[in-house]
């Protein structure tokens, strides 16, 4: 593991005619610049924010993890020199802000390498692929994958969120995560293989319910 | 139960996963229903994934919050009424500032604040909003007067394009934190921030004024 951030992550707000370039606001919030600071702020908070949304499920703390990720980055702005592109910069500084938060939440002391990579006994991927009984397609609604992905271990959390849901390439999650391209595709395919037990039992739970419901619904009927 | 095929199967599967599935892989999803599902459900939670990627605008109170904490410690210029002067500083550092020149927009400020004061603590909310809404604009059509009457234009082209700069930037400060105040009326940083807003924009206008009548 631990590899060298080589990630471009390029998708930010577009560059209007008459707005400053990120590079030149880069230059000025380094001077101090108040307004270079928003500018910066405008340019990526809504892609922060999403992914902080996305990986801990609770608007309040998404919006103070975006808080935490902005004013580390610009507390360390002065120290930024290009080596790799601000973005990755920033979303790393994302990144490791949500999965120390997620770390405190559940009182495990783990390093970034464990949480990408939990064990089998600690909620790692089994190998197999068995032969669930009901069908995920048509049934995977916004709730359920919600509850899924917080099911998550962190790690394979964060690597599901840059890839299936924001759209990063694995090479630029190799930036932001610091692992190889290798072990980001890895995480990925343990992450989805996970979510979807964790989707089969949730419609497995579901289908218990509703044939509950429907036996009380039988059983009471023949009372009145 | 895993045939070897579906063992072969399942160990390959990690490295296919973004590209075509090989042709013998595809021979043995046709003919195997535990993998065929396999395939499916994974299709199926990426476009669920995929569908659940609707970018989301952060509230307006997250900038207000980061803004102070990088004022609070001194990482950005707190826009103070001689720090203000920094939007134009690099243009005409030598101005002297005339007494008369900035004194009505100056006054216009000190009417507002002595009228409702910029935060109020410990008072029913409500009034206060009220008495923030009228306040403000009045002050903000006053502003919107003064800057009318002022002299934006400079015979340096460069000066001219600054001056609008800086007012639209203030401009944007002071939407800001109108949303903010709005969204969060008890939010008594963002009512701090309004009037500082409009304080900004006062000044700005005072010392493009102290400009005008220097340069005549």
């Amino acid at each position: 593991m631990g590899c060298v951030p080589a990630g471009n992550v390029a998708r930010t707000r577009r560059t209007e005619p008459g707005e400053l370039p990120e590079p030149d606001a880069i230059r000025l919030a380094q001077q101090g610049d108040a307004a270079a600071f928003e500018r910066l702020y405008r340019l990526h908070n809504r892609r922060v924010y999403s992914l902080c949304l996305r990986m801990v499920s609770n608007t309040a703390e998404a919006e103070d993890l975006t808080q935490e990720a902005f004013l580390q980055l610009f507390r360390k702005i002065a120290t930024f020199r290009g080596e790799s592109a601000f973005s990755t910069w920033l979303h790393r500084l994302a990144v490791n802000v949500v999965l120390m938060k997620l770390r405190k939440k559940s009182g495990n002391e783990t390093s970034l390498e464990e949480v990408t990579e939990p064990d089998e006994e600690s909620g790692g991927p089994r190998r197999d692929f068995g032969a669930p009984d009901l069908r995920l397609s048509g049934s995977i609604d916004r709730v359920n994958l919600q509850r899924a992905v917080e099911q998550l271990p962190p790690g394979y959390k964060s690597v599901f969120v840059l890839h299936d849901v924001q759209g990063y390439e694995h090479n630029e999650i190799a930036g932001i995560m610091g692992c190889s391209i290798g072990n980001s595709k890895s995480q990925l395919h343990k992450a989805r293989m996970r979510l979807r037990e964790l989707l089969h039992e949730a419609l497995r739970d579901q289908a218990r319910e509703e044939r509950k419901v429907a036996g009380t619904a039988s059983g009471s009927g023949g009372e009145d | 139960m895993a045939t070897p095929g579906c063992r072969d199967f399942q160990n390959s599967f990690e490295s296919w996963m973004e590209g075509e599935l090989p042709p013998e892989a595809r021979a043995h999803v046709s003919d195997c229903r535990s993998c065929a599902r396999l395939i499916e459900d994974l299709s199926s939670i990426r476009l669920a994934a995929n569908e659940w990627n609707a970018s989301e605008e952060p509230p307006a109170r997250i900038w207000t919050s980061l803004r102070a904490q990088l004022v609070e410690e001194g990482l950005i210029r707190e826009p103070q009424s001689k720090q203000k002067s920094g939007l134009l500083h690099g243009w005409f550092p030598q101005t002297p500032r005339p007494v008369l020149a900035g004194a009505y927009l100056a006054a216009l400020v000190a009417i507002a604040f002595s009228m409702v004061g910029p935060v109020k603590r410990h008072v029913n909310h409500q009034r206060w909003m009220e008495g923030t809404e009228n306040s403000t604009a009045m002050l903000s059509a006053q502003l919107n007067t003064a800057e009318q009457n002022v002299e934006l234009a400079d015979p340096n082209p460069v000066i001219t394009a600054s001056l609008h700069q800086n007012l639209a930037i203030v401009d944007n400060y002071i939407s800001l934190c109108e949303k903010s105040v709005s969204e969060d009326p008890e939010d008594e940083v963002a009512r701090d921030y309004l009037f500082d807003a409009y304080h900004t924009k006062a000044d700005l206008l005072a010392q493009i004024s102290e400009r005008g009548d220097y340069g005549r």
